[in-house]
């Protein structure tokens, strides 16, 4: 093997492809990262058996070859390289880089032990990838983090048409986003469960491309898998399996009260008030016309209280959260103004962006909560 | 011409069968052509020590994996023979046991779909052995949620010695494989055959290792095997004393601790190196403190491996003894059976003059409830002293 790469093409696309090595590999061969040099251009390769990386860039091949490096060493050495173009050449058991006057030997790893990478499924639509990496953000908080419950630490993704439904639960609480994307072909319906870390994770990192492409199985390649490609990055995740709560069910079609508060005024109460109090403790929201209270501690002895304006629709009403889920879901709507809505106090209450009036349809995010029963 | 991936399997010829009647329905269920009933999503194979339960349940992992049901060249193959393969997951116990919070994440991992788009295997060796007590049965029942609700591509194979080692609720949602103990003719084949070792010395040491494949290899090709063997052979003619009895104790758990170190330390040494380069060892730059870091903890391992291999490794010098015993008790009853031990003939037939039946039983209890002894985790030397003591 044998090529010549600009600098900033070769670290840019090992830095990329690294993201997806293992920090622990659980064989030594995952810890490398598969250089493949054909006459068109040069493919780099991570794989840690959940998420595959691939980077397809352009470079001068002359003798075209496989091998396998440290990843991690390779990464740390092409950040450092001196602005030139860098010459790669295999000799025998290692792989010599060469920048200007810089040289580094690499030994190779056994490539032929290396595991075949997943196929790509087919592309079935594009999508910009800020609204992705945003979409997949505002659900993921919301995802299960117990491994023996495999089902809830993955994001549901319903295709339904030009619609795509991401929805995520810990049976605490529900994630909810619909957003609107280009689907290849009209009339498309699909469903996959994709993990959620690794799909926040692949989304964040799909952000320097503008249009993502999402691939999915259609039955013939990449069954089980979802893929996403762009500018010449490619990854795929492997989907879990089972069966998904049934979600939209638990979505209330009507609420008996709605409220809306300043996010941020809210955000800053809660968080001092979760404070003082113990850990765990739930904080107890009480509703009024104007004045929203705010208390936690348990019985007769609250602990900390605060009050702070807001407008409420409906009858008075107290309801007690648990603060770390009311604080991700105020922090996921991602707006000045929060919506309440609510059916009962014993019932969970819905979050959404505020603002807008319910003429304007169901709001694309929304972040359901079980309310924490209050004790007495 | 190299070998499918059943051909590593000795005289277990009915497992084989069995098991390419799932590959082949296996296949089916992934080309969507056929019910595929003679397959399911979770199996235990058991089968003494040696016989190769492990051997097994690797070859059927590959073999789902191959398009051709186990060819053994393509890469599929190679790589799950290398332990490498994206859908083949070997879980060994880490130290004495499977920890509970391995099978967690193993639950987790057992959900996703296969990597390739055929199945996903995980096999568990030493499956008999589980962190918890016999009342929470913790990693056994953590695993136990993955089996009652199984993915559909993903399938177990659980190793133990016996059906009775797997916890009731585990088995019965599993289909069985038994494998026999080989005969002493088809091991002392494939030492011959596989590893070129001399007909004679094949087939002494497939009788001699009582057609334990692995520790037939060894006494076979290792010259201080055999003399730890007959260290151990000499035991029932040396027990004149108390003291005596208390030096044949150190000298059979010394040995054992010298056999596991001819196993462990060449393993060890190749690990590390391995693991070292890929993580940068002998490159420029070399080795991070993270990569130092890895390198540490992979020694942890292998010193807590090192600690299981040793009791493993006694144990298969109990099971020496129990073959004396056994020929002993043969002779005294006038058995026409081929004795284990019969380069030591001449000690069993002395041992079996001196003593009786009744007593010889009693003997090959006393050696059973040592190796329970040992697989319970009692102090080695504690449980052969208390051994050799007793068979005085
Ligand atoms: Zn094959």
């Amino acid at each position: 093997m044998r090529f010549r790469v600009e600098r900033d093409v070769l670290a840019e696309a090992v830095a990329w492809t690294a993201r997806s090595l293992p920090s622990r590999p659980p064989v030594p061969v995952l810890a490398g990262l598969l250089v493949e040099a054909d006459k068109t251009g040069l493919t780099l390769s991570g794989f840690d058996y959940e998420v595959s990386a691939q980077v397809r860039v352009d470079a001068q091949v002359e003798e075209p070859g496989r091998a396998l490096v440290s990843g991690r060493l390779l990464a740390d050495i092409s950040r450092s390289l001196p602005p030139q173009p860098v010459s790669v050449t295999t000799e025998g058991p290692k792989v010599l880089l060469v920048c200007g006057s810089a040289r580094f030997a690499l030994l190779t790893l056994p490539v032929d032990e290396y595991p075949t990478l997943p196929e790509l499924p087919h592309v079935t639509g594009t999508l910009p990838s800020g609204l992705l990496a945003t979409a997949v953000a505002q659900v993921a908080v919301a995802a299960g983090r117990d491994d023996t419950l495999p089902v809830l630490t993955g994001i549901r993704v319903e295709i339904e048409g030009d619609t795509v439904t991401l929805a995520a639960t810990d049976r605490y609480r529900l994630a909810v986003r619909e957003l609107t994307w280009h689907p290849e072909q009209p009339g498309l319906s699909a469903v996959s469960l994709v993990p959620a870390r690794t799909l926040a994770d692949t989304a964040k990192a799909l952000t320097g491309i503008e249009t993502v492409s999402i691939a999915l199985s259609t039955g013939t390649a990449g069954e089980g898998l979802m893929g996403f490609e762009g500018q010449g990055r490619r990854t795929t995740t492997r989907l879990l399996e089972g069966e998904f709560p049934k979600y939209r069910a638990l979505l209330p079609s009507e609420s008996s009260a709605v409220a809306t508060v300043d996010t941020a005024v809210l955000v800053e109460a809660v968080k001092r008030v979760s404070l003082v109090a113990e850990r765990n403790t739930p904080v107890r929201l009480t509703f009024a016309a104007e004045e929203l209270q705010l208390d936690a501690g348990t019985g007769e002895e609250a602990q900390a209280s605060e009050s702070l304006p807001c407008t409420l629709d409906g009858e008075p009403l107290t309801i007690a959260f648990n603060p770390h889920f009311l604080l991700d879901g105020l922090s996921a709507i991602d707006a000045e103004v929060t919506r309440f809505s609510f059916t009962a106090a014993t019932k969970p209450a819905v979050i959404t962006a505020g603002g807008t009036g319910e003429a304007a349809g169901p709001a694309p995010y929304r972040y359901l909560l079980m309310p924490v029963r209050l004790s007495g | 011409m190299a070998l499918s991936v059943w051909e590593h399997l000795v005289g277990q010829d009915r497992a084989v069968v069995l098991l390419q009647q799932a590959t082949r329905a296996a296949a089916e269920i992934v080309a969507g052509t056929g019910p595929g009933a003679a397959m399911t999503h979770a199996w235990v194979i058991t089968g003494p020590p040696g016989s190769g339960r492990t051997t097994a349940a690797e070859a059927f992992a590959a073999a789902l994996q191959c398009p051709a049901g186990g060819c053994g060249t393509c890469h599929s193959c190679t790589t799950a023979r290398d332990r490498t393969h994206a859908d083949v997951e070997v879980v060994r116990p880490v130290g004495m046991h499977h920890r509970v919070d391995h099978m967690r994440e193993l639950v987790r991992r057992a959900a996703l779909s296969p990597a390739g788009g055929r199945w996903q295997v995980v096999v568990i060796e030493d499956a008999d052995r589980m962190e918890g007590t016999s009342q929470d049965w913790r990693a056994a029942n953590a695993l136990l949620k993955a089996i009652e609700e199984p993915t559909p591509r993903t399938v177990w194979v659980l190793c133990a010695p016996s059906l009775e080692d797997v916890l009731p609720t585990i088995r019965s949602r599993c289909r069985h494989i038994g494998l026999a103990t080989p005969p002493v003719a088809a091991v002392a084949d494939v030492l011959v055959r596989r590893d070129g070792i001399d007909p004679t010395m094949a087939a002494f040491a497939a009788r001699a290792a009582q057609s334990h494949i692995g520790r037939a290899r060894r006494l076979a090709t290792d010259e201080g095997a055999r003399l730890r063997r007959a260290e151990v052979l000499r035991i029932p003619t040396h027990l004149s004393g108390v003291g005596p009895c208390l030096t044949a104790a150190a000298n059979v758990v010394e040995a054992a601790q010298e056999e596991a170190a001819t196993v462990t330390g060449p393993l060890d040494a190749a690990e590390t190196a391995e693991l070292a380069r890929a993580l940068g060892q002998g490159s420029s730059r070399g080795l991070d403190g993270r990569g130092r870091a890895q390198l540490k903890d992979l020694e942890k391992d292998q010193k807590r491996r090192a600690t299981r291999i040793q009791r493993d490794v006694l144990d298969l010098a109990l099971l020496d003894l129990l073959g004396f015993y056994r020929d002993v008790l043969a002779v005294q009853l006038g058995a026409q059976v081929e004795l284990v031990n019969t380069d030591v003939e001449r000690d069993v037939r002395a041992v079996a003059r001196a003593s009786t039946p009744e007593r010889t039983l009693q003997r090959i209890d006393s050696v059973t409830a040592c190796r329970e002894q040992i697989a319970g985790n009692v102090a080695a030397l504690l449980a052969v002293e208390a051994l050799t003591v007793t068979l005085r």
